[in-house]
């Protein structure tokens, strides 16, 4: 029911733990945590420059729950999401400076327990629906995690879990753009990941998929408890699924407001329009807008 | 009439396609039968078909000497065709998957795209005599160096999201080639080795130019040797309706392989 501005997000209330995702706190010592510390990250620009797209970032992620990234677009949100999954190559030295630790150790790989979703579902065509979730499954990586035995299992489970249940030898172009999100968030989620980094994973659906989505999220992570960090541009979407709401500057982006959220989800509408959640609306809104980019946050009510 | 997206119906094509063949037949058959052509130019319709009829069976020798150079050309060209796919697959696949590879052989292939092949049948019997080796050798070259691109831009041309996808899904770089960007670039890659077949048909005829006693090649520079003018049409039209349905039948089976393919 509150929403507090401290920079520190440690305000789990009972409630929140019964029904919602954010998970106990003896279960919080299962997830690894993410710390991320004055992390720079710079880019070379094609006239030979250098763009500075962090600015000096300090985060701490520690337990399990729903962190929200919002900023204005081009600002930085994926390449600090991609950091809270270990060190990614992209190229260019990630990061220019700083340093990630996941579980308390320093980062210089991509991290096993981190498993990202994104906007485009990157479905192959070639395969059935079951397939495309075992795909992970093919890699020597989960290989020798999990045994063969167990794959079909698993992946029965998290299709009936993503209401998929009946599409195992359906092709991706036989079904909805929703529909192959939820294939690629079960493909993600059948890997029992402890950090799931979902980078605006619902952005090209329309908004009642959109919807439908962030209730079925909210409903897969009560049953896999895992430390999610979701990237959006959707002021309401951070309200909606947020356990803490992180809002970042335009470019060099910088953690500029931090917002703890202990509603149990779903969240009611009564709850959105409550006038203190308004309020936090606004103060989010004006606070994207002091980073000077105009029309790029997205709002829909 | 001037709609692109029109959609003919199936007799509505195969009518206007056989008219104009017939139309074409049509002229050839007057311009001969009137004897507004000699002969030894142009001969007749029916001439060609006799000459097809002759070649096609030898009731003397009890054999089919069409049939024979027919088997000898296919020959030449399954051997130098597997060849193709088996040397130029890989090599295209590793160009398309890194960009370094890429650097370091594109300036050996690409330019032999438009290098004029034939002239380097000479240099080719030189190296490799005037046996099978080099007319097969010939038919490699002039494929290879068009499927090897092909195959680089059918890799390239899959949507880096499956790449980043796999990646993220803990894949190694080998990994993600094999499972998330090979199998989506299959039917172009496809499409490249029935293009290269193709080209390999019309290059035949000179892989059979220098010392062929057998083969559809070998035939043609023969009947021209002795000015058999309805034999070298025979040739010609064998190797256009051989050509037409390997294609065919290399797109059926790419169908039936790639069901899901959407057409871009
Ligand atoms: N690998 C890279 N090389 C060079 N520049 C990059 C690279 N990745 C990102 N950038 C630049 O860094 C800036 C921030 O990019 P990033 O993708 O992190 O932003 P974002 O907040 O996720 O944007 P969006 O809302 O559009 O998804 C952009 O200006 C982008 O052009
Ligand atoms: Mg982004």
């Amino acid at each position: 029911m509150t929403a507090e501005a401290e920079p520190s997000a440690d305000t789990a209330s009972p409630a929140a733990s019964a029904e919602g995702a954010v998970a106990h706190a003896d279960a919080a010592s299962d997830f690894p945590s993410i710390e991320l510390s004055g992390i720079v990250q710079e880019y070379p620009t094609p006239d030979g420059k250098t763009l500075r797209v962090l600015d000096g970032v300090d985060l701490t992620l520690d337990r399990p729950g729903i962190t929200m990234l919002l900023g204005p677009s081009g600002c930085g949100k994926s390449t600090l999401l991609r950091m809270m999954g270990g060190v990614r190559p992209t190229g260019v030295q990630t990061p220019t400076k700083g340093t990630v630790r996941i579980g308390g150790k320093p980062c210089d790989g991509p991290h096993e327990d981190a498993v990202m979703v994104f906007q485009r579902y990157a479905n192959r065509p070639d395969l059935s629906i079951h397939e495309n979730v075992a795909l992970p499954f093919r890699f020597s990586m989960w290989k020798k995690r999990v045994p063969r035995s167990e794959v079909k299992t698993r992946v029965r489970d998290i299709l009936a879990a993503v209401g998929l249940g009946d599409k195992h030898d359906l092709r991706p172009a036989q079904l909805s753009g929703g529909q192959n999100q939820r294939v690629a968030l079960a493909r993600a989620l059948v890997l029992r990941p402890r950090i799931l980094l979902m980078d605006e994973p619902f952005g090209a659906l329309d908004a009642q998929t959109r919807e439908e989505m962030q209730l079925l999220l909210g409903k897969l992570l009560v049953e896999n408890p895992c430390v999610v960090v979701f990237v959006t541009h959707d002021v309401s979407e951070a309200l909606v699924l947020g356990d803490r709401v992180l809002v970042l500057s335009a470019s060099p982006a910088k953690i500029v407001d931090d917002i703890a959220l202990d509603e149990p989800r779903p969240r009611s509408t009564a709850w959105l329009m409550s006038s203190a959640i308004v309020d936090v609306k606004d103060r989010v809104l004006e606070r994207l807008h002091e980073s000077r980019t105009h029309g790029q946050v997205r709002l829909s009510f | 009439m001037w709609n692109p997206y029109q959609q003919l119906s199936g007799t509505q094509r195969r009518l206007l396609g056989f008219g104009s063949l017939g139309v074409v037949l049509l002229a050839w058959g007057l311009l001969t039968g009137l004897g507004v052509v000699r002969p030894a130019r142009l001969p007749a319709p029916w001439a060609v078909g006799s000459a097809f009829l002759r070649l096609a069976w030898d009731p003397e020798k009890g054999e089919s000497p069409l049939l024979d150079h027919t088997l000898m050309s296919l020959t030449r060209i399954v051997v130098a065709g597997v060849l193709v796919v088996v040397i130029g697959l890989p090599i295209g696949i590793l160009m398309g998957a890194s960009p370094r590879i890429n650097a370091v052989l594109s300036p050996l292939v690409d330019p032999f795209r438009s290098a004029p092949v034939v002239s380097l049948l000479p240099i080719l019997v030189i190296w490799l005599g005037i046996g099978e080796t080099m007319k097969v050798a010939f038919l490699f070259l002039g494929a290879v160096v068009f499927l090897i691109p092909m195959v680089r831009d059918a890799i390239v041309s899959v949507p880096e999201a499956h790449w980043i996808s796999a990646r993220d899904l803990g894949a190694t770089p080998w990994e993600t080639i094999w499972h998330a960007v090979v199998p989506i670039a299959k039917p172009r890659i496809a499409d490249a080795i029935t293009v290269s077949v193709s080209i390999m048909w019309t290059y035949i005829t000179v892989a059979e130019y220098v010392n062929a006693q057998v083969g559809l090649g070998a035939l043609i520079q023969n009947a021209r040797r002795f000015s058999a003018m309805d034999q070298v049409l025979v040739g010609i039209a064998v190797i256009i309706a051989l050509a037409l349905v390997t294609h065919a039948a290399m797109r059926a089976l790419k169908k039936r392989l790639y069901p899901w393919e959407v057409e871009v």
